[in-house]
Protein backbone atom coordinates (compact mmCIF):
# COMPACT_ATOMS: atom_id res chain seq x y z
CA UNK A 1 0.00 0.00 0.00
CA UNK A 2 1.21 3.44 -0.71
CA UNK A 3 -0.13 6.86 0.11
CA UNK A 4 -1.21 8.12 -3.27
CA UNK A 5 2.15 7.74 -4.94
CA UNK A 6 4.08 9.90 -2.59
CA UNK A 7 7.09 7.66 -2.82
CA UNK A 8 7.05 7.93 -6.57
CA UNK A 9 6.87 11.64 -6.30
CA UNK A 10 9.87 11.72 -4.05
CA UNK A 11 11.80 9.65 -6.49
CA UNK A 12 10.78 11.95 -9.27
CA UNK A 13 11.91 14.99 -7.33
CA UNK A 14 15.21 13.38 -6.61
CA UNK A 15 15.77 12.47 -10.20
CA UNK A 16 14.78 15.85 -11.59
CA UNK A 17 16.92 17.77 -9.12
CA UNK A 18 15.58 21.12 -10.20
CA UNK A 19 16.97 23.90 -8.10
CA UNK A 20 13.92 26.11 -8.17
CA UNK A 21 11.53 23.42 -7.02
CA UNK A 22 14.04 22.57 -4.35
CA UNK A 23 13.81 26.11 -3.00
CA UNK A 24 10.06 25.91 -2.98
CA UNK A 25 10.12 22.60 -1.18
CA UNK A 26 12.36 24.13 1.41
CA UNK A 27 10.07 27.13 1.81
CA UNK A 28 7.08 24.85 2.13
CA UNK A 29 8.80 22.80 4.78
CA UNK A 30 9.51 25.96 6.72
CA UNK A 31 5.92 27.07 6.36
CA UNK A 32 4.82 23.70 7.73
CA UNK A 33 7.04 24.05 10.76
CA UNK A 34 5.84 27.59 11.42
CA UNK A 35 2.20 26.59 11.11
CA UNK A 36 2.76 23.61 13.36
CA UNK A 37 4.36 25.87 15.93
CA UNK A 38 1.42 28.26 15.88
CA UNK A 39 -0.99 25.33 16.22
CA UNK A 40 0.95 24.04 19.15
CA UNK A 41 0.69 27.42 20.84
CA UNK A 42 -3.04 27.34 20.33
CA UNK A 43 -3.28 24.04 22.18
CA UNK A 44 -3.10 21.28 19.60
CA UNK A 45 -1.12 18.25 20.58
CA UNK A 46 -0.89 16.41 17.30
CA UNK A 47 -1.83 16.80 13.69
CA UNK A 48 -2.73 14.83 10.65
CA UNK A 49 -0.13 15.14 7.95
CA UNK A 50 -2.68 16.08 5.31
CA UNK A 51 -4.25 18.71 7.55
CA UNK A 52 -0.90 20.31 8.24
CA UNK A 53 -0.01 20.32 4.57
CA UNK A 54 -3.32 21.92 3.66
CA UNK A 55 -2.98 24.45 6.42
CA UNK A 56 0.54 25.45 5.44
CA UNK A 57 -0.58 25.76 1.84
CA UNK A 58 -3.35 28.08 2.92
CA UNK A 59 -0.91 30.14 4.97
CA UNK A 60 1.48 30.44 2.03
CA UNK A 61 -1.41 31.43 -0.16
CA UNK A 62 -2.36 34.08 2.36
CA UNK A 63 1.10 35.60 2.25
CA UNK A 64 1.09 35.65 -1.51
CA UNK A 65 -2.38 37.13 -1.65
CA UNK A 66 -1.42 39.89 0.75
CA UNK A 67 1.58 40.62 -1.44
CA UNK A 68 -0.49 40.62 -4.59
CA UNK A 69 -3.20 42.88 -3.21
CA UNK A 70 -0.68 45.30 -1.74
CA UNK A 71 1.10 45.42 -5.05
CA UNK A 72 -2.19 46.09 -6.79
CA UNK A 73 -2.78 49.16 -4.66
CA UNK A 74 0.80 50.25 -5.10
CA UNK A 75 0.52 50.12 -8.84
CA UNK A 76 -2.85 51.82 -8.67
CA UNK A 77 -1.17 54.74 -6.92
CA UNK A 78 1.51 54.82 -9.59
CA UNK A 79 4.32 53.57 -7.40
CA UNK A 80 6.55 50.56 -7.61
CA UNK A 81 7.63 50.35 -4.00
CA UNK A 82 5.07 49.14 -1.50
CA UNK A 83 4.34 51.24 1.57
CA UNK A 84 2.49 50.47 4.77
CA UNK A 85 -0.85 51.76 3.56
CA UNK A 86 -0.85 49.42 0.62
CA UNK A 87 -0.23 46.54 2.95
CA UNK A 88 -2.97 47.63 5.32
CA UNK A 89 -5.35 48.05 2.41
CA UNK A 90 -4.44 44.58 1.21
CA UNK A 91 -4.99 43.11 4.67
CA UNK A 92 -8.34 44.84 4.87
CA UNK A 93 -9.33 43.40 1.53
CA UNK A 94 -8.44 39.91 2.63
CA UNK A 95 -10.32 40.18 5.91
CA UNK A 96 -13.44 41.55 4.24
CA UNK A 97 -15.00 38.11 4.40
CA UNK A 98 -14.92 38.02 8.18
CA UNK A 99 -15.36 41.69 8.78
CA UNK A 100 -13.51 44.01 11.09
CA UNK A 101 -14.13 47.14 13.11
CA UNK A 102 -14.91 50.06 10.85
CA UNK A 103 -15.24 48.02 7.68
CA UNK A 104 -18.59 49.59 6.89
CA UNK A 105 -17.07 53.05 6.74
CA UNK A 106 -15.69 53.20 3.25
CA UNK A 107 -13.93 56.53 3.81
CA UNK A 108 -12.11 55.53 6.93
CA UNK A 109 -8.49 56.46 7.29
CA UNK A 110 -6.14 53.57 6.94
CA UNK A 111 -4.15 54.75 9.94
CA UNK A 112 -6.99 53.83 12.27
CA UNK A 113 -7.91 50.65 10.49
CA UNK A 114 -9.64 47.97 12.48
CA UNK A 115 -7.30 45.37 11.03
CA UNK A 116 -4.27 47.15 12.42
CA UNK A 117 -5.96 47.48 15.78
CA UNK A 118 -6.67 43.77 15.83
CA UNK A 119 -3.09 43.04 14.91
CA UNK A 120 -1.92 45.35 17.68
CA UNK A 121 -4.12 43.51 20.10
CA UNK A 122 -2.87 40.14 18.90
CA UNK A 123 0.76 41.16 19.25
CA UNK A 124 0.05 42.41 22.74
CA UNK A 125 -1.79 39.27 23.80
CA UNK A 126 0.17 36.45 22.25
CA UNK A 127 3.45 35.43 23.64
CA UNK A 128 6.44 35.80 21.47
CA UNK A 129 7.56 32.51 20.03
CA UNK A 130 10.40 32.73 17.57
CA UNK A 131 10.80 30.24 14.77
CA UNK A 132 12.42 27.01 15.84
CA UNK A 133 15.41 27.18 13.51
CA UNK A 134 17.80 29.80 12.32
CA UNK A 135 17.24 30.37 8.65
CA UNK A 136 19.48 31.56 5.87
CA UNK A 137 18.20 34.12 3.41
CA UNK A 138 16.04 32.59 0.70
CA UNK A 139 16.66 31.62 -2.02
CA UNK A 140 19.72 29.76 -0.94
CA UNK A 141 22.64 29.56 -3.29
CA UNK A 142 25.16 26.97 -2.38
CA UNK A 143 28.59 28.50 -2.70
CA UNK A 144 30.13 26.72 -5.59
CA UNK A 145 33.73 25.77 -5.43
CA UNK A 146 35.37 27.75 -8.16
CA UNK A 147 38.24 26.46 -10.13
CA UNK A 148 41.41 28.20 -8.93
CA UNK A 149 43.12 30.40 -11.48
CA UNK A 150 46.65 29.88 -12.73
CA UNK A 151 47.80 32.35 -10.11
CA UNK A 152 46.01 30.63 -7.24
CA UNK A 153 47.10 27.20 -8.37
CA UNK A 154 50.65 28.44 -8.64
CA UNK A 155 51.01 27.15 -12.17
CA UNK A 156 52.55 29.05 -15.03
CA UNK A 157 50.20 29.51 -18.01
CA UNK A 158 51.30 27.33 -20.91
CA UNK A 159 51.51 30.28 -23.28
CA UNK A 160 52.49 33.90 -22.88
CA UNK A 161 49.26 35.40 -24.13
CA UNK A 162 47.14 33.70 -21.45
CA UNK A 163 46.76 35.94 -18.41
CA UNK A 164 47.41 34.30 -15.08
CA UNK A 165 44.02 35.21 -13.59
CA UNK A 166 42.23 32.82 -15.89
CA UNK A 167 41.41 29.34 -14.66
CA UNK A 168 43.58 26.59 -16.05
CA UNK A 169 42.47 24.45 -18.92
CA UNK A 170 40.73 21.22 -18.16
CA UNK A 171 42.82 18.10 -18.27
CA UNK A 172 43.73 16.83 -21.68
CA UNK A 173 42.24 13.52 -20.64
CA UNK A 174 38.81 15.17 -20.58
CA UNK A 175 39.18 16.39 -24.13
CA UNK A 176 40.30 13.04 -25.32
CA UNK A 177 37.54 11.01 -23.81
CA UNK A 178 34.75 13.35 -24.76
CA UNK A 179 34.06 12.16 -28.32
CA UNK A 180 34.14 8.55 -27.25
CA UNK A 181 31.57 9.25 -24.56
CA UNK A 182 29.43 10.99 -27.12
CA UNK A 183 29.60 7.90 -29.27
CA UNK A 184 28.62 5.77 -26.35
CA UNK A 185 25.76 7.97 -25.31
CA UNK A 186 24.39 8.27 -28.78
CA UNK A 187 20.73 7.81 -29.25
CA UNK A 188 19.97 4.27 -30.36
CA UNK A 189 17.57 5.65 -32.97
CA UNK A 190 20.34 7.78 -34.39
CA UNK A 191 22.55 4.77 -34.62
CA UNK A 192 19.79 2.96 -36.42
CA UNK A 193 19.46 5.82 -38.83
CA UNK A 194 23.15 5.64 -39.51
CA UNK A 195 22.90 1.96 -40.22
CA UNK A 196 20.09 2.67 -42.61
CA UNK A 197 22.29 5.22 -44.31
CA UNK A 198 24.95 2.58 -44.61
CA UNK A 199 22.57 0.43 -46.51
CA UNK A 200 21.53 3.18 -48.84
CA UNK A 201 24.81 4.86 -49.52
CA UNK A 202 27.72 2.53 -49.66
CA UNK A 203 29.94 5.33 -50.91
CA UNK A 204 29.70 7.01 -47.50
CA UNK A 205 31.05 3.96 -45.78
CA UNK A 206 34.48 5.44 -45.82
CA UNK A 207 33.55 8.53 -43.88
CA UNK A 208 31.67 6.43 -41.36
CA UNK A 209 34.60 4.22 -40.80
CA UNK A 210 36.51 7.27 -39.60
CA UNK A 211 34.65 7.15 -36.31
CA UNK A 212 35.90 3.91 -34.81
CA UNK A 213 39.37 4.74 -36.04
CA UNK A 214 39.17 8.09 -34.36
CA UNK A 215 37.95 6.76 -31.05
CA UNK A 216 40.59 4.10 -31.11
CA UNK A 217 43.16 6.81 -31.67
CA UNK A 218 41.70 8.73 -28.75
CA UNK A 219 42.30 5.77 -26.52
CA UNK A 220 45.85 5.38 -27.66
CA UNK A 221 46.93 8.97 -27.34
CA UNK A 222 45.86 12.57 -27.90
CA UNK A 223 45.28 13.19 -31.59
CA UNK A 224 46.05 16.55 -33.15
CA UNK A 225 43.41 19.18 -32.76
CA UNK A 226 43.00 19.76 -36.46
CA UNK A 227 42.60 16.06 -37.05
CA UNK A 228 39.97 15.86 -34.37
CA UNK A 229 38.11 18.83 -35.77
CA UNK A 230 38.03 17.24 -39.15
CA UNK A 231 36.78 14.04 -37.64
CA UNK A 232 34.12 15.94 -35.74
CA UNK A 233 33.04 17.70 -38.90
CA UNK A 234 32.78 14.45 -40.75
CA UNK A 235 30.85 12.93 -37.92
CA UNK A 236 28.50 15.90 -37.92
CA UNK A 237 28.08 15.53 -41.65
CA UNK A 238 27.14 11.92 -41.19
CA UNK A 239 24.69 12.48 -38.39
CA UNK A 240 23.28 15.77 -39.61
CA UNK A 241 21.77 15.54 -43.09
CA UNK A 242 21.86 19.32 -43.51
CA UNK A 243 25.61 19.44 -43.15
CA UNK A 244 26.23 16.63 -45.58
CA UNK A 245 27.83 17.37 -48.93
CA UNK A 246 25.31 17.84 -51.74
CA UNK A 247 24.64 14.94 -54.03
CA UNK A 248 25.21 15.39 -57.74
CA UNK A 249 23.14 13.94 -60.51
CA UNK A 250 23.70 10.27 -60.89
CA UNK A 251 25.59 9.97 -57.64
CA UNK A 252 22.72 8.48 -55.80
CA UNK A 253 20.97 5.60 -57.42
CA UNK A 254 17.27 6.06 -57.58
CA UNK A 255 15.12 3.24 -58.81
CA UNK A 256 13.20 4.30 -61.93
CA UNK A 257 9.49 4.62 -61.61
CA UNK A 258 7.89 1.48 -63.05
CA UNK A 259 4.31 1.34 -64.04
CA UNK A 260 2.27 -1.65 -63.02
CA UNK A 261 2.29 -4.31 -65.73
CA UNK A 262 -1.38 -4.01 -66.50
CA UNK A 263 -1.23 -0.28 -67.02
CA UNK A 264 1.88 -0.37 -69.11
CA UNK A 265 0.60 -3.07 -71.40
CA UNK A 266 -2.61 -1.23 -71.96
CA UNK A 267 -0.75 1.99 -72.55
CA UNK A 268 1.14 0.20 -75.26
CA UNK A 269 -2.10 -0.89 -76.81
CA UNK A 270 -3.43 2.62 -76.55
CA UNK A 271 -6.84 1.55 -75.43
CA UNK A 272 -7.66 4.43 -73.13
CA UNK A 273 -11.17 3.31 -72.58
CA UNK A 274 -10.03 -0.04 -71.39
CA UNK A 275 -7.50 1.61 -69.14
CA UNK A 276 -10.13 3.72 -67.61
CA UNK A 277 -12.31 0.73 -67.11
CA UNK A 278 -9.60 -0.92 -65.15
CA UNK A 279 -8.79 2.15 -63.16
CA UNK A 280 -12.23 3.28 -62.31
CA UNK A 281 -15.24 1.14 -61.62
CA UNK A 282 -17.46 4.12 -62.12
CA UNK A 283 -17.21 3.78 -65.82
CA UNK A 284 -19.55 0.84 -66.02
CA UNK A 285 -22.36 3.08 -67.20
CA UNK A 286 -20.16 4.45 -69.93
CA UNK A 287 -19.14 1.01 -70.92
CA UNK A 288 -22.64 0.39 -72.06
CA UNK A 289 -22.53 3.34 -74.44
CA UNK A 290 -19.25 2.68 -76.12
CA UNK A 291 -20.40 0.22 -78.75
CA UNK A 292 -23.38 2.36 -79.56
CA UNK A 293 -21.26 5.42 -79.90
CA UNK A 294 -18.89 3.63 -82.15
CA UNK A 295 -21.64 2.35 -84.33
CA UNK A 296 -23.15 5.78 -84.54
CA UNK A 297 -19.90 7.30 -85.61
CA UNK A 298 -19.20 4.69 -88.20
CA UNK A 299 -22.68 5.10 -89.58
CA UNK A 300 -22.67 8.86 -89.76
CA UNK A 301 -19.18 9.40 -91.10
CA UNK A 302 -18.86 12.70 -89.38
CA UNK A 303 -15.97 15.02 -89.54
CA UNK A 304 -15.54 14.24 -85.90
CA UNK A 305 -13.82 11.04 -86.84
CA UNK A 306 -10.78 12.94 -87.93
CA UNK A 307 -10.82 14.92 -84.76
CA UNK A 308 -10.94 11.75 -82.78
CA UNK A 309 -7.62 10.59 -83.98
CA UNK A 310 -5.96 13.70 -82.71
CA UNK A 311 -5.04 13.21 -79.09
CA UNK A 312 -5.52 16.54 -77.43
CA UNK A 313 -2.96 17.34 -74.80
CA UNK A 314 -5.38 19.43 -72.78
CA UNK A 315 -8.64 18.31 -71.33
CA UNK A 316 -10.59 16.92 -74.21
CA UNK A 317 -13.88 18.56 -75.05
CA UNK A 318 -17.13 16.81 -74.51
CA UNK A 319 -19.40 17.20 -77.46
CA UNK A 320 -22.97 16.41 -77.82
CA UNK A 321 -25.04 16.48 -80.89
CA UNK A 322 -28.75 16.34 -80.86
CA UNK A 323 -30.43 15.58 -84.08
CA UNK A 324 -33.54 14.03 -85.31
CA UNK A 325 -32.49 10.94 -87.11
CA UNK A 326 -33.90 7.98 -88.92
CA UNK A 327 -36.00 5.52 -87.13
CA UNK A 328 -34.16 2.27 -87.65
CA UNK A 329 -30.71 3.63 -87.49
CA UNK A 330 -29.40 2.09 -84.35
CA UNK A 331 -29.07 -1.62 -84.12
CA UNK A 332 -27.16 -1.65 -80.90
CA UNK A 333 -28.90 -3.64 -78.19
CA UNK A 334 -26.83 -2.05 -75.43
CA UNK A 335 -27.91 1.49 -76.07
CA UNK A 336 -30.39 2.84 -73.61
CA UNK A 337 -31.85 5.07 -76.30
CA UNK A 338 -32.81 2.41 -78.76
CA UNK A 339 -36.51 2.55 -78.00
CA UNK A 340 -36.73 6.25 -78.70
CA UNK A 341 -38.14 6.65 -82.10
CA UNK A 342 -38.20 10.33 -82.79
CA UNK A 343 -35.13 11.65 -81.29
CA UNK A 344 -31.74 10.38 -82.05
CA UNK A 345 -29.15 11.71 -79.74
CA UNK A 346 -25.76 11.66 -81.14
CA UNK A 347 -23.14 11.40 -78.62
CA UNK A 348 -19.70 12.02 -79.81
CA UNK A 349 -17.11 11.88 -77.18
CA UNK A 350 -13.45 11.69 -77.92
CA UNK A 351 -12.19 8.57 -76.25
CA UNK A 352 -9.44 10.37 -74.51
CA UNK A 353 -11.88 12.13 -72.31
CA UNK A 354 -12.30 8.94 -70.36
CA UNK A 355 -8.83 9.17 -69.04
CA UNK A 356 -9.67 12.16 -66.94
CA UNK A 357 -11.77 11.69 -63.84
CA UNK A 358 -13.06 15.24 -63.93
CA UNK A 359 -14.19 14.81 -67.44
CA UNK A 360 -15.72 11.59 -66.44
CA UNK A 361 -17.75 13.33 -63.80
CA UNK A 362 -18.68 15.98 -66.27
CA UNK A 363 -19.73 13.23 -68.51
CA UNK A 364 -22.03 11.91 -65.84
CA UNK A 365 -23.55 15.33 -65.44
CA UNK A 366 -23.89 15.67 -69.14
CA UNK A 367 -25.57 12.33 -69.27
CA UNK A 368 -28.20 13.56 -66.86
CA UNK A 369 -28.63 16.68 -68.97
CA UNK A 370 -28.87 14.55 -72.02
CA UNK A 371 -31.67 12.50 -70.61
CA UNK A 372 -33.62 15.53 -69.43
CA UNK A 373 -33.20 17.28 -72.77
CA UNK A 374 -34.29 14.09 -74.38
CA UNK A 375 -37.49 14.14 -72.44
CA UNK A 376 -38.01 17.79 -73.27
CA UNK A 377 -37.48 17.16 -76.92
CA UNK A 378 -39.90 14.31 -76.80
CA UNK A 379 -42.47 16.61 -75.31
CA UNK A 380 -41.74 19.24 -77.93
CA UNK A 381 -42.00 16.90 -80.82
CA UNK A 382 -44.96 14.97 -79.57
CA UNK B 1 -18.76 74.86 25.68
CA UNK B 2 -17.51 75.19 22.17
CA UNK B 3 -18.61 71.80 21.08
CA UNK B 4 -17.78 72.03 17.44
CA UNK B 5 -14.31 73.32 18.03
CA UNK B 6 -13.67 70.71 20.66
CA UNK B 7 -14.78 67.92 18.38
CA UNK B 8 -12.55 68.91 15.51
CA UNK B 9 -9.66 69.36 17.87
CA UNK B 10 -10.37 65.98 19.34
CA UNK B 11 -10.53 64.31 15.96
CA UNK B 12 -7.29 65.89 14.87
CA UNK B 13 -5.77 64.84 18.15
CA UNK B 14 -7.05 61.32 17.74
CA UNK B 15 -5.67 61.29 14.24
CA UNK B 16 -2.34 62.27 15.63
CA UNK B 17 -2.73 59.59 18.23
CA UNK B 18 -3.54 56.99 15.59
CA UNK B 19 -0.63 58.15 13.53
CA UNK B 20 1.64 57.82 16.49
CA UNK B 21 0.07 54.47 17.39
CA UNK B 22 0.73 53.11 13.92
CA UNK B 23 4.29 54.33 13.97
CA UNK B 24 4.78 52.89 17.42
CA UNK B 25 3.24 49.62 16.35
CA UNK B 26 5.50 49.37 13.35
CA UNK B 27 8.47 50.25 15.49
CA UNK B 28 7.47 47.67 18.08
CA UNK B 29 7.43 45.06 15.34
CA UNK B 30 11.19 45.44 15.13
CA UNK B 31 11.44 43.96 18.60
CA UNK B 32 8.72 41.38 18.14
CA UNK B 33 9.78 38.19 16.46
CA UNK B 34 6.84 36.48 14.78
CA UNK B 35 6.75 32.72 14.53
CA UNK B 36 6.41 32.94 10.78
CA UNK B 37 9.99 33.67 9.77
CA UNK B 38 10.85 36.83 7.89
CA UNK B 39 12.74 34.90 5.26
CA UNK B 40 9.70 32.84 4.35
CA UNK B 41 7.47 35.90 4.10
CA UNK B 42 10.06 37.76 2.08
CA UNK B 43 10.43 34.83 -0.28
CA UNK B 44 6.74 34.55 -1.00
CA UNK B 45 6.16 38.28 -1.12
CA UNK B 46 8.97 38.54 -3.62
CA UNK B 47 7.30 35.85 -5.66
CA UNK B 48 4.13 37.89 -5.84
CA UNK B 49 6.03 40.94 -7.03
CA UNK B 50 6.13 42.78 -3.73
CA UNK B 51 9.39 44.62 -3.25
CA UNK B 52 10.19 46.71 -0.24
CA UNK B 53 13.42 47.03 1.66
CA UNK B 54 11.58 47.90 4.87
CA UNK B 55 11.75 45.01 7.32
CA UNK B 56 8.83 46.43 9.26
CA UNK B 57 6.46 45.75 6.39
CA UNK B 58 7.66 42.19 6.11
CA UNK B 59 7.11 41.84 9.82
CA UNK B 60 3.65 43.32 9.45
CA UNK B 61 2.73 40.71 6.87
CA UNK B 62 4.34 38.02 9.02
CA UNK B 63 2.30 39.05 12.03
CA UNK B 64 -0.85 39.21 9.95
CA UNK B 65 -0.18 35.72 8.63
CA UNK B 66 0.50 34.44 12.10
CA UNK B 67 -2.71 35.94 13.35
CA UNK B 68 -4.59 34.42 10.44
CA UNK B 69 -3.14 30.99 11.16
CA UNK B 70 -3.70 31.33 14.89
CA UNK B 71 -7.33 32.36 14.43
CA UNK B 72 -8.03 29.40 12.20
CA UNK B 73 -6.17 27.09 14.55
CA UNK B 74 -8.16 28.26 17.54
CA UNK B 75 -11.39 27.80 15.61
CA UNK B 76 -10.32 24.32 14.58
CA UNK B 77 -9.46 23.61 18.20
CA UNK B 78 -12.94 24.61 19.28
CA UNK B 79 -14.39 22.32 16.61
CA UNK B 80 -12.16 19.52 17.82
CA UNK B 81 -13.16 20.00 21.45
CA UNK B 82 -16.83 20.21 20.55
CA UNK B 83 -16.57 17.00 18.54
CA UNK B 84 -14.93 15.17 21.38
CA UNK B 85 -17.48 16.48 23.88
CA UNK B 86 -20.37 15.33 21.74
CA UNK B 87 -19.30 11.69 21.89
CA UNK B 88 -21.56 9.65 24.14
CA UNK B 89 -20.14 9.11 27.55
CA UNK B 90 -19.74 5.31 27.53
CA UNK B 91 -17.98 5.52 24.20
CA UNK B 92 -15.76 8.20 25.59
CA UNK B 93 -14.16 5.76 28.02
CA UNK B 94 -13.16 3.55 25.13
CA UNK B 95 -11.64 6.41 23.28
CA UNK B 96 -9.80 7.68 26.30
CA UNK B 97 -6.46 7.14 24.70
CA UNK B 98 -7.54 9.23 21.70
CA UNK B 99 -8.32 12.17 23.93
CA UNK B 100 -5.39 14.07 22.51
CA UNK B 101 -6.23 17.18 20.59
CA UNK B 102 -5.41 16.39 16.99
CA UNK B 103 -5.59 18.81 14.12
CA UNK B 104 -7.69 16.89 11.61
CA UNK B 105 -8.87 17.73 8.16
CA UNK B 106 -12.48 17.73 9.31
CA UNK B 107 -11.97 20.43 11.89
CA UNK B 108 -9.61 22.36 9.70
CA UNK B 109 -11.95 22.44 6.74
CA UNK B 110 -14.81 23.55 9.00
CA UNK B 111 -12.68 26.35 10.41
CA UNK B 112 -11.33 27.38 7.02
CA UNK B 113 -14.81 27.62 5.56
CA UNK B 114 -15.50 30.60 7.76
CA UNK B 115 -12.44 32.31 6.36
CA UNK B 116 -13.54 31.85 2.81
CA UNK B 117 -11.31 28.90 2.03
CA UNK B 118 -13.11 25.88 0.68
CA UNK B 119 -11.25 22.73 1.52
CA UNK B 120 -12.79 19.45 0.61
CA UNK B 121 -11.55 16.62 2.73
CA UNK B 122 -10.39 13.68 0.70
CA UNK B 123 -12.35 10.79 2.06
CA UNK B 124 -9.88 8.00 1.65
CA UNK B 125 -6.66 9.92 1.76
CA UNK B 126 -3.97 8.01 3.61
CA UNK B 127 -1.79 10.37 5.62
CA UNK B 128 1.06 7.97 5.97
CA UNK B 129 1.92 4.62 4.41
CA UNK B 130 0.86 2.91 7.63
CA UNK B 131 -2.37 4.88 8.04
CA UNK B 132 -4.66 2.21 6.65
CA UNK B 133 -3.06 -0.66 8.53
CA UNK B 134 -3.95 -1.65 12.05
CA UNK B 135 -1.35 -2.12 14.75
CA UNK B 136 -1.07 -5.88 14.29
CA UNK B 137 -0.10 -5.65 10.66
CA UNK B 138 2.16 -2.71 11.38
CA UNK B 139 4.22 -4.79 13.76
CA UNK B 140 4.95 -7.37 11.15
Amino acid sequence: MSDGGRENRREHEKSSGHRKSGVDNFARAIAKIAVAQVCETEGFQAFQQSALETFSDVAVRYIRDVGKTALLYTNLAGRTEVNVFDVIQGLEDLSMGLGFVGASDIDHCLVQSGVVRELLQYVGDSEELPFAYALPQLPIFRDRKQTPSFLQAGVEPPHEHIPSWLPPFPDIQDHVQLPMQENGAKDPQLVEVEHAKDDIKPEQQSSLSVQPLHSAGGLAGPPLVAERNAANLKEAAVTNPYLAAPLYFGEKEVSPAVLPTKLSSEAAVGDHVGQKQVMDGKISALEAFVPGIESIKSGLNDSDEGQMKVFPSQRPPVQFKIRIGKRSFNANPNSSFEHEDFVRLLLVVPFLCYSDTNVHEEFDDALGLLITSNVMLLGWIG
Amino acid sequence: MNNHHGQSQQSSESKHDDDAALTDFLASLMEYTPTVPDELVEHYLGKSGFQCPDVRLTRLVAVATQKFVADIASDALQHCKARQASVVKDKRDKQQKDKRLILTMDDLSKALREYGVNVKHQEYFADSPSAGLDTASRDE
